[in-house]
């Protein structure tokens, strides 16, 4: 079983591969390099030859030797400065982060302040006032790039002094210093390690852009200065191009570019999101397609059996991995509540995500599945039902709605999905107005509404299309109980109205015991127990099923 | 403002706490050997250095406030009117490569993000990395020796054409000799626009709401939209960036096509040790890192309704 590598990891080895040329280079200079990189060793302007591979410059100096040796400027130069402003920013961080109050204050003025400078223009400054050698160029950089890695880190504190055993140690009396250094530096070394390596190659940067403007050591040929060497001595033009200007353009290119691909990395370890597997999201690819012409259950006669009916159902989160949803079965009969039971980890929203063919990844579904006696499981067949047929209503609907836009837009933009837009806009009036949502405020944006407001909203897009069937993914997480026992009621209201069938997924026993007429209970991927609510609940074989129902320390005991 | 004040600050400080006279730094280089005492004092009260500290500071404030920003040691000619002649052609270069850059990085790092681990995305997210670590006067020079050079298509130097051409044929010749001033610094800028639209692309499809788009029923297209709005925030503040760090960062470009803006000022100013342009380019690059920002300010109401209507109900 091979795991795939992400990205990230790829290139940091390519990266390592491409700095260890030059760290080499710089290394074993004297040895590599037969000429002086600073004397003249031969007549001015030679072509590359055996004995000056690369050629000599206006002055006769062999341009292979400086080139050699100017991994060594860039190098260090990049280095110094790096670990300059890494020092600074920490401590800048550390300490702002950890006293807060008026140090903090002032530090961060501080750190902006700097931020909001021209990094180039400011370098230049300072470098034209102070002079030319390298030790100078090194501070320069150094003190003008201090203050990113100083707010990065800063905000890495906060939220790590927030973190429960920061508290849990500052509460016991640990000392400041020594919380610091256990719970604090320890954590910021990932962060801290991808900022190292952006100063590093800012750094190198910009002390190439120096020499090139004439701002260099003079005593030491960098890169950059070669450059501007040759371009002084129009190599561009008599083709010393070739030898003069490519070779430490090059070289420029591949340090920038191994600490690039390592600074990459570096962030992915810095902050695993980046990296996590959770990477293609299937759903986005799929070209636009005219709704498909529903799939009319012959009008009139009244459909029987179960309008969704699940069969060994068998979800893997990626080809490799272990199984999430082991062998699962279970029907939604016609306009009842089925409740979906389990705890947290127990997969019942992966069913519910992989029959809607809404899992992020690249997973691995098997089993049958059919809606209203169609197959369900393949991606356009999930399209074609998805927020038409199968209103669904996702877990944490605190964060279902798109800040950037008004709630009516959004309940309007799924309606447009079956009707003309004129009408979409008229629906989505009425259908907020249904889940009691006020009509001034149907032009709001989600953040000026509160978390049960919002519910409701996602509970009205999810109704745009008349769905047959409405499946609510922990519909009250994150509510406050009163209005835990509003939705409820909502969805209740709504299901007798409207003739719905309503798959309800939880862990809140309470809630299953007031809502719902079926009871699938689930435990690690697998079906323990089920039937109707009645049964179960009145005597339940199973020793789980048992204990689920005695979790009776559920507070919401509010009546509605 | 704040940032203002420190540019000012560090602009009456830096010559005094730099090693040596400041009144060396007002002399230009070749003549330093043959400046008498006399001229010395000279120059100290002409350019108000004979004072305490305190009554310096009060001159120097007194003289920006109007405007007078000092005379160029190597052109003698006010410092104003030379940052004036050099401001249009920055703007002109900057302006049209960070907007370019800003549409090409931004339309590939949502397409990479949308195919985020496939491929083409790591193949992309590649080329775009290679590319961006070519030093941009590096990239220059590579323009210059391929369309100037071999191929003989565009001109290198300067940005007004030599003959009095008028009306359109100028408009063309001056276009002509910022291609590949801008093409350079577009390509230098495509990287970071990139990087920060895919990263911030692959953040977005991570929330809640992009899933509640395709549960809706929403096809691809219309779900990437959902993604990309909010994804446009940081674009823009990453461009606006840009917009600062380029006034003067476009320096080592502008020196390779002996391009007349406000960074080959800057850099003959280094040259010439002509300190007075160097303070006064350098007090205009803040003013247009401020303006950026300010612009930035005043566009985001429109791109989150969040800063556009603040204190709402609930987190």
């Amino acid at each position: 079983m091979s795991r795939r590598r992400s990205p990230g990891q790829v290139l940091g080895r390519v990266g390592l591969v491409l700095l260890a040329l030059p760290a080499l280079a710089a290394v074993f200079a004297p040895l590599v390099a037969r000429h002086s990189p600073q004397r003249p060793s031969g007549r001015p302007l030679l072509k590359p030859s055996l004995g000056h591979p690369l050629g000599t410059d206006d002055l006769g100096v062999d341009i292979f030797s400086q080139l050699v040796y100017g991994s060594r400027i860039s190098l260090a130069i990049g280095l110094g400065a790096a670990v300059l402003a890494i020092v600074v920013g920490v401590l800048v961080a550390v300490l702002a982060g950890w006293r807060r109050g008026w140090v903090e204050t002032v530090l961060m003025r501080l750190t902006d302040v700097t931020l909001a400078f021209p990094f180039l223009p400011l370098v230049l400054v300072l470098a034209a006032f102070f002079g030319r050698g390298l030790l100078v160029t090194a501070i320069v950089i150094g003190a003008v790039s201090w203050a990113r890695p100083a707010r990065v880190l800063w905000a890495q504190v906060l939220k790590l002094r927030e973190y429960p055993h920061v508290q849990a140690a500052r509460a016991m009396g640990a000392t400041g210093s020594r919380c610091i250094v256990r719970h604090i530096l320890t954590r910021l070394i990932p962060v801290t390690s991808a900022q190292f390596v952006r100063v590093a190659n800012a750094a190198i940067i910009s002390e190439a852009a120096l020499a090139f403007l004439g701002l260099g050591d003079p005593n030491h040929a960098s890169w950059g200065m070669m450059l501007a060497n040759a371009s002084s001595n129009n190599a561009l033009l008599t083709g010393a191009w070739k030898w003069w200007m490519v070779p430490p353009g090059l070289a420029l290119t591949v340090v920038v570019l191994g600490f690039a691909f390592t600074g990459y990395a570096s962030e992915e370890w810095a902050d695993p999101r980046l990296a996590s597997p959770t990477g293609r999201l299937r759903f986005l690819g799929r070209r636009r397609r005219r709704p498909a012409p529903a799939p009319q259950t012959a009008a009139g006669a009244p459909a029987t059996g179960p309008i969704l009916s699940v069969k060994d159902l068998v979800v893997h989160y990626d080809r490799h991995g272990p199984a999430v949803v082991k062998g699962v079965g279970f029907d939604a009969p016609r306009e009842r509540v089925t409740a979906l039971v389990g705890e947290s980890g127990s997969g019942k929203s992966t069913i519910v995500l992989a029959l809607l063919g809404l899992l992020p990844g690249d997973p691995l579904v098997k089993g049958g599945a059919t809606f209203e006696g169609r197959k369900l499981l393949s991606a356009a067949a999930a399209a074609r039902v998805r927020g038409r047929k199968i209103g669904f209503v996702t877990q944490a609907a605190m964060n279902a709605l798109n800040p950037a836009y008004t709630i009516h837009f959004q309940v309007a933009e799924a309606a447009a999905l079956t009707m003309p837009i004129g009408e979409a806009r008229r629906r989505a009036g009425e259908l907020l107005e249904n889940v009691g949502l006020p009509a001034e405020d149907h032009g709001a944006y989600p953040h000026e509404l509160s978390g049960g407001m919002r519910q409701r909203v996602v509970i009205a897009m999810a109704l745009a299309n008349r769905p047959d069937l409405l499946i609510a993914d922990e519909p009250t997480t994150g509510l406050d109980l009163v209005t835990q026992a509003s939705i409820l009621k909502l969805l209740g209201d709504l299901k007798d109205q409207l003739g719905l069938t309503v798959l309800l997924i939880t862990h809140d026993v309470q809630m299953v015991l007031r809502v719902a007429d079926e009871l699938v209970i689930l435990q690690d991927g697998c079906v323990v127990e089920q039937g109707s609510v009645a049964t179960v609940a009145a005597d339940p074989q199973q020793e789980y099923t048992r204990r689920l129902l005695n979790t009776r320390l559920s507070p919401l005991a509010v009546k509605v | 403002m704040l940032v203002l004040a420190v540019a000012i600050v560090l602009n009456f400080a830096l010559p005094r706490l730099a090693p040596g006279d400041p009144i060396d730094f007002l002399i230009p280089a070749e003549q330093a050997n043959r400046v008498t005492p006399e001229q010395r004092e000279a120059l100290a009260s002409a350019y108000g250095l004979d004072g305490s500290t305190g009554q310096q500071f009060v001159l120097y404030l007194k003289n920006l406030a109007k405007g007078d920003l000092g005379t160029s040691t190597r052109y003698g000619a006010p410092v104003r009117e030379l940052l004036a002649d050099r401001l249009p052609w920055t703007l002109l270069l900057v302006g049209t490569s960070v907007v370019l850059s800003m549409l090409i990085g931004a339309a590939l790092g949502f397409r990479s993000a949308w195919r985020r681990g496939s491929g083409s995305d790591v193949r992309t997210l590649t080329g775009v990395m290679v590319l961006d670590s070519f030093p941009p006067f590096f990239v220059a020079l590579l323009l210059v020796l391929v369309f100037s050079v071999q191929l003989r298509l565009l001109p290198v130097f300067g940005a007004l054409p030599g003959s009095d051409a008028q009306g359109l044929e100028f408009a063309l010749e001056v276009a002509r000799r910022a291609i590949l001033p801008i093409a350079a610094l577009t390509l230098s800028g495509i990287g970071s626009a990139f990087l920060v639209a895919r990263s911030a692309a692959v953040t977005e499809l991570g929330e809640d709401y992009v899933t509640m788009a395709a549960a809706k029923g929403l096809d691809g297209a219309g779900v990437r939209r959902h993604a990309r709005r909010n994804a446009l925030v940081p674009v823009w503040t990453v461009g606006m960036l840009n917009v600062g760090a380029l006034f003067g960062g476009a320096a080592p470009v502008e020196t390779v096509f002996a391009y007349p803006g406000l960074g080959r000022l800057i850099y003959e100013s280094v040259l010439s040790r002509d300190y007075p342009v160097l303070q006064g380019a350098f007090l205009l690059i803040a003013a247009g890192v401020i303006a950026a920002n300010l612009i930035a300010e005043l566009v985001y109401p429109y791109l989150d309704p969040r800063v556009r209507r603040p204190g709402a109900v609930g987190s």
